[in-house]
């Protein structure tokens, strides 16, 4: 059996990551709350939602067309730093592929490095900085290194969602030196990341997505 | 403890306040497509439009200030969080025109990744617009990289000086250049006394002991770096204008624009009482005080604390701070 994903596979990947998301709200809004201002869970709520709504509403059933329409309904939902970085993320995956695009795992694996390559000119984050990229970067590593030695997408989801867990939970004890909580400085250490969470969540509703798909 | 706010459905908060604002001063601004404030009457497209960005819950900043001789339009995202690039391109289409497009955006992160998302669809769209960005908080220290300093209210009397050139017909590169020199000479310190509840999760957003007091507090409650005991009126003034004055190079015979910024539960009373004390401390060093402003310009919900601001002044921008404005919170005849 061919080891394809398709429009109808990413669907279900992305329906299920942004549930996972929206059911982790008031968790990510109260992780906040001790290093920022208290409003991630809201923020990357919103995000979820306009994934959600952009793939109910789309009637292209084109991967191409629905990843930029997902990357720009989540830039428009003013959710601050959250809303271009999740924008960008699918915006780039958009751009790296054809319209009819059916991915084995190494161009699916491709697609998600060119959402990361895209999302990351926006920061200047590196792992280590206690952000997202904390979570995004073992994540895509994993991904990568999945595909190179020919393992499945199913298996590649799998170490990717792990390697994304890892990384959030690394976080916890790191010193901020990005985004608002980078202003408490030490304060900081103790508290797990939660963009760097919500990302986990993301790739960890892939993983599940799938399998149950 | 629950929240104390007259407030409706949170999710709703901004769209409301902008419904109230902009019918409030429905003979100065009107909302265009949900989040942008412009001005009821459009000015002459001859002229350089003055465009900002920002989250809401800092009223009346930003979009107070929008009316003649300031902002042509002020994009607002939701509370504390920056707008969409989508809104803000939407916002320069609006003001599209030949002479062009100053872009104030105050650096915070989610500001500037959406104003530099926004700059690279209007270099494609071929829509004429230089962007400027403001980092005045001089908390990390007046000489660190310009991405750890955060834009707070020095942005409002740059919108003046700079809405006040465009208004004069100059070009896009001189009201830019204008707008640089003011953003050049300019710094700001804040200081907090008690927090405030973010409206929509009902959480404070940071804690501080009965007794103390921090200095760098950011605009959205991110700590700042020195926490001390309480001190008096005048200790705190005095503390905050001798970092400021520093920070600008002011010296004797100098001119400086001097701002005290309330953030939303300190009283005026308070806000003159320390204005008092900054003033008679750069007057002793011989410098003149020789534009004011003492009130709400920017706040944080009801926080409490202020932000003490100071520009150096040449004769233009003295000028262009005196020209005249008409905008629902600052207003020069």
């Amino acid at each position: 059996m061919a080891d394809n994903i398709g429009y109808e596979g990413i669907v279900k990947l992305l329906k299920a990551a942004a549930e996972k998301i929206k059911a982790n709200r008031d968790y990510l809004s109260k992780l906040d709350s001790a290093t920022g201002d208290g409003d991630h869970g809201t923020a990357v709520f919103k995000v979820a939602d306009a994934i959600t709504g952009t793939i109910a509403k789309d009637n292209s059933k084109n991967l191409k067309i629905l990843l930029k329409d997902i990357g720009w309904a989540a830039m428009s939902t003013d959710a601050g730093s959250t809303s271009p970085l999740y924008g960008s993320l699918f915006m780039g995956m958009s751009e790296s592929i054809a319209d009819d695009a059916l991915l084995d795992c190494k161009a699916f694996v491709s697609m998600m490095e060119a959402g990361v390559t895209k999302l990351r000119k926006n920061t200047k984050a590196e792992v280590g900085c206690k952000t997202m990229i904390d979570t995004l970067v073992p994540a895509i590593t994993a991904l990568r290194g999945a595909a190179d030695s020919g393992k499945s997408i199913a298996q590649a989801l799998s170490d990717g969602a792990d390697a994304a867990v890892k990384g959030a939970e690394s976080t916890k004890e790191m010193k901020a030196t990005f985004g608002r909580a980078k202003n408490i400085g030490e304060r900081s250490i103790g508290h797990i990341d939660p963009g760097a969470t919500s990302m986990s969540l993301l790739f960890v509703g892939m993983k599940e997505g799938y399998q149950n798909g | 403890m629950g929240m104390k706010k007259f407030i409706n459905n949170p999710d709703n908060l901004t769209a409301e306040l902008l419904e109230g604002y902009c019918s409030a001063y429905s003979n100065k601004v009107q909302l265009v497509s949900d989040k942008i404030v412009m001005r009821l009457k459009p000015k002459d497209k001859s002229k350089v439009a003055l465009l900002t960005l920002g989250g809401a819950g800092h009223e009346p900043a930003l979009s107070g200030f929008v009316g003649e001789g300031m902002l042509d339009a002020s994009v607002v995202g939701d509370i504390f969080a920056a707008p969409g690039a989508p809104k803000v391109i939407e916002a320069m289409r609006l003001l599209k025109r030949d002479a062009g497009i100053l872009f104030v955006v105050l650096n915070h992160a989610g500001d500037v990744m959406s104003g530099n998302m926004a700059m690279e669809m209007a270099k494609q769209e071929g829509i004429n617009v230089k962007m400027i960005l403001t980092h005045e908080d001089i908390a990390p220290g007046a000489d660190s990289p310009i991405e750890n300093r955060r834009g707070l209210a020095g942005c409002i009397p740059l919108y003046k000086v700079a809405g006040a050139a465009a208004e004069a017909g100059k070009s896009l590169d001189e009201v830019y250049n204008i707008a640089e020199k003011f953003n050049n000479n300019m710094a700001t310190l804040a200081v907090a006394l008690k927090p405030a509840t973010h409206p929509q999760s009902g959480q404070e957003i940071f804690t501080l002991a009965e007794d103390e007091m921090e200095i760098g507090m950011g605009q959205h409650g991110e700590a700042g770096t020195g926490r001390s005991q309480m001190l008096s009126a005048d200790e705190t003034a005095v503390k905050m204008i001798t970092q400021l004055i520093m920070a600008v190079k002011a010296k004797k015979g100098d001119k400086i624009h001097l701002m005290i910024n309330g953030a939303g539960a300190t009283t005026q009373m308070e806000m003159f009482i320390v204005y008092r004390a900054a003033k008679k401390y750069v007057q002793g060093l011989g410098i003149k005080v020789v534009h004011s402003l003492v009130g709400e310009y920017l706040t944080v919900q009801e926080m409490g604390g202020f932000q003490m601001f100071v520009a150096k002044l040449d004769d233009e921008l003295l000028k262009l701070m005196y020209a005249p404005a008409d905008a629902p919170y600052w207003t020069v005849r």
